[in-house]
């Protein structure tokens, strides 16, 4: 039995190890390659590792590209998703307490409703959300990637499900003694559904930080784009510089890398929250 | 209104600090989901329906609309003449095929790794990350990363495999180019998904399996793969969906070639709606409206037949 065991570890070992090589390949060949000169890439041939190991790439592509400002491009993106993020959170934190704690006329069948609109193909919606935009002004405003991107229902389900499962006699004994509805939300509730709404904040955060068909619309000032419409420009520029594009997309995935290193453990469970989402 | 009243003096202080602010916050249910609500009117349903009527129109997004009945869809559907005619069936055909490439490897790909994940080999947590890594990279870094892999000129795949082979260039290389990099990029969703199924399936039905004298494939197909039904078919739709929308990858990896071989549906919506020149965006709205119909006609089959089946 235990022989056996460790015969299938070993099986799953070399399997995974194998598959590791292939997923790690493309990730390791851009940070060594956005170290390399330009000139030895063009020059040297094909090496894993730089031959000289230069900072130059970075320098030139965040801050000396005026038709390409990464950096720029860097910070809309971080007001961009910080924003949508909080956003979320308020007004998903709220719905979800509405649709689990409150009692109102239609409950249900509105719940309902927006659950069947998750079926809608988002693709219907892109042209005329443009003119909605556009006659609110929010063309090139960081609003325009904002807001549109914060009504998703499917966040609402994920916090309203979580927020079934907490006994309804925690709010009961909170009402005898006296308190409002908004006191339950703020002081019971609140503290309680923290582990799902580090979910949807991840989310939120990766979705705004990554999305990119949508703000490659609404978005035709270069100084006030996001990084990751931003990057489709800078491939045009720097189409036969392989140190620069590397660079400039590292630099890119580098925010949502780090917050999946930070919060791994909420990514996990997360998403086998929401694998309890049955067919 | 008299019961508020009355339990405001006997409010407990720990719970709240100035029961004098008390009524002012007791809002009503509507301005809980209110925010929300509007937010989703305005910027989700509104538009939705609006794109299903400027389909019948021949709107340009700036000037006033007239309704032109089906005829937008005549054209595209069979006007044999017409360049969007031409447009709806090389996108959509080139659509399919992609969901068609993608969808069995970003399932199964997954599965094998979770697999192998759930015999918790050593190292299951740095390979865990690694193959979960890719899904947190935008599409645009993506496609990048892999244009320069697959440089014919100073590419490390040309140097390795000493090949001339032009990858995006040239079918059916710019197919399998697209592929690849697709599934590279999206199987850490579905694969931690797969692992917490794994992990929700009882031991003890493998025991008795074993004692019965059953393999390790005849366990997977008899115990693993029915006891993560559920999960798999909800995995198989949400895939196929997503593949519906390709847009990124072969917009910035293939262009669309080698001569529109790769141009997907979603390309010439964009390209029509807000492209260079006058836009049309009520032919447009007809094409992005019949892929709506294709996802959710493909979604409802998937999701019967393979119910049906169990």
């Amino acid at each position: 039995m235990l022989k056996k065991k460790s015969g299938s570890k070993i099986v799953a070992f070399l399997f995974l190890l194998l598959m590791a090589i292939i997923w790690i390949f493309p990730l390791l060949y851009t940070v060594f390659s956005s170290f390399k000169p330009e000139e030895d890439i063009q020059t040297k041939g094909f090496t894993f590792l730089p031959i000289h190991w230069v900072m130059v790439n970075y320098q030139e592509v965040l801050f000396h590209n005026t038709s390409a400002p990464l950096a720029k491009w860097f910070m809309n993106s971080v007001i961009i998703a910080v924003s949508q993020t909080l956003l979320v959170l308020v007004i998903v934190s709220l719905a979800a307490f509405g649709y689990t704690r409150l009692k109102f006329k239609g409950k249900n069948a509105l719940f309902l409703f927006l659950m069947a609109t998750m079926m809608f193909p988002s693709v219907v919606n892109l042209i005329p959300l443009y003119k909605i935009i556009d006659s609110l002004g929010w063309v090139n405003s960081y609003l325009a990637a904002i807001v549109p991107g914060a009504v998703g229902v499917f966040n609402i389900f994920l916090v309203r499900q979580f927020m079934t499962g907490i006994p309804k006699e925690f709010d009961e004994s909170a009402k005898v003694d006296g308190a409002s509805d908004f006191q339950i939300f703020i002081k019971i509730i609140l503290p309680l559904i923290k582990p799902v709404l580090t979910v949807v904040a991840l989310f939120t955060f990766t979705g705004a930080w990554n999305d990119f068909l949508w703000p490659s619309i609404v978005f035709n000032d270069v100084d006030k784009m996001p990084i990751t419409p931003g990057l489709q420009l800078l491939q045009g520029m720097y189409a036969m510089d392989v140190g620069h594009a590397l660079a400039a997309a590292l630099i890119a995935l580098l925010p949502t890398f780090l917050l999946y290193l930070f919060t791994q453990k909420y990514f996990v469970e997360s998403l086998s929250l929401s694998s309890g989402v049955k067919g | 209104m008299m019961n508020t009243q009355l339990n405001e003096v006997t409010v407990s202080p720990t719970l709240v600090k100035k029961p004098v602010k008390k009524r002012h916050w007791n809002l009503s249910p509507y301005l809980y989901i209110g925010p929300h609500l509007i937010l989703f009117l305005i910027f989700f349903l509104a538009p939705t329906i609006y794109g299903i009527y400027i389909s019948f129109t021949n709107w340009d997004l700036v000037n006033k609309a007239d309704f032109v009945g089906l005829a937008n869809y005549k054209e595209i559907l069979f006007n044999h003449e017409s360049t969007f005619y031409d447009q709806l069936h090389t996108g959509l055909f080139n659509t399919f095929k992609f969901v068609l490439f993608t969808v069995p490897a970003c399932v199964v790909v997954p599965l094998l790794l979770a697999a192998g994940l759930h015999a918790k080999p050593v190292g299951k947590n740095i390979f865990q990350a690694l193959f979960y890594a890719p899904t947190l990279i935008s599409v645009s870094a993506v496609m990048i990363i892999w244009s320069m892999l697959f440089n014919v000129t100073y590419g490390p795949i040309t140097s390795y495999f000493h090949t001339e082979t032009n990858w995006v260039g040239v079918q059916p290389y710019a197919w399998i180019t697209l592929v690849i990099v697709t599934v590279w990029w999206c199987i850490g969703g579905n694969m931690v998904i797969y692992q917490a199924a794994l992990n929700g399936i009882s031991k003890d039905l493998y025991e008795a399996a074993s004692i019965d004298g059953a393999g390790s494939i005849q366990k997977f197909f008899k115990i693993t793969l029915p006891s993560m039904k559920n999960q798999l078919l909800y995995r198989i739709v949400i895939t196929t969906v997503a593949q519906f929308n390709v847009y990124g990858q072969p917009l910035m990896l293939t262009k669309g070639g080698p001569t529109s071989t790769t141009t997907v549906l979603l390309m010439y919506i964009r390209g029509n709606a807000f492209g260079t020149g006058q836009s049309i965006a009520g032919i447009a709205s007809a094409m992005a409206v019949i892929l709506g119909l294709c996802i959710m006609v493909v979604a409802a089959i998937q999701f019967f037949f393979l119910r049906e089946r169990n």
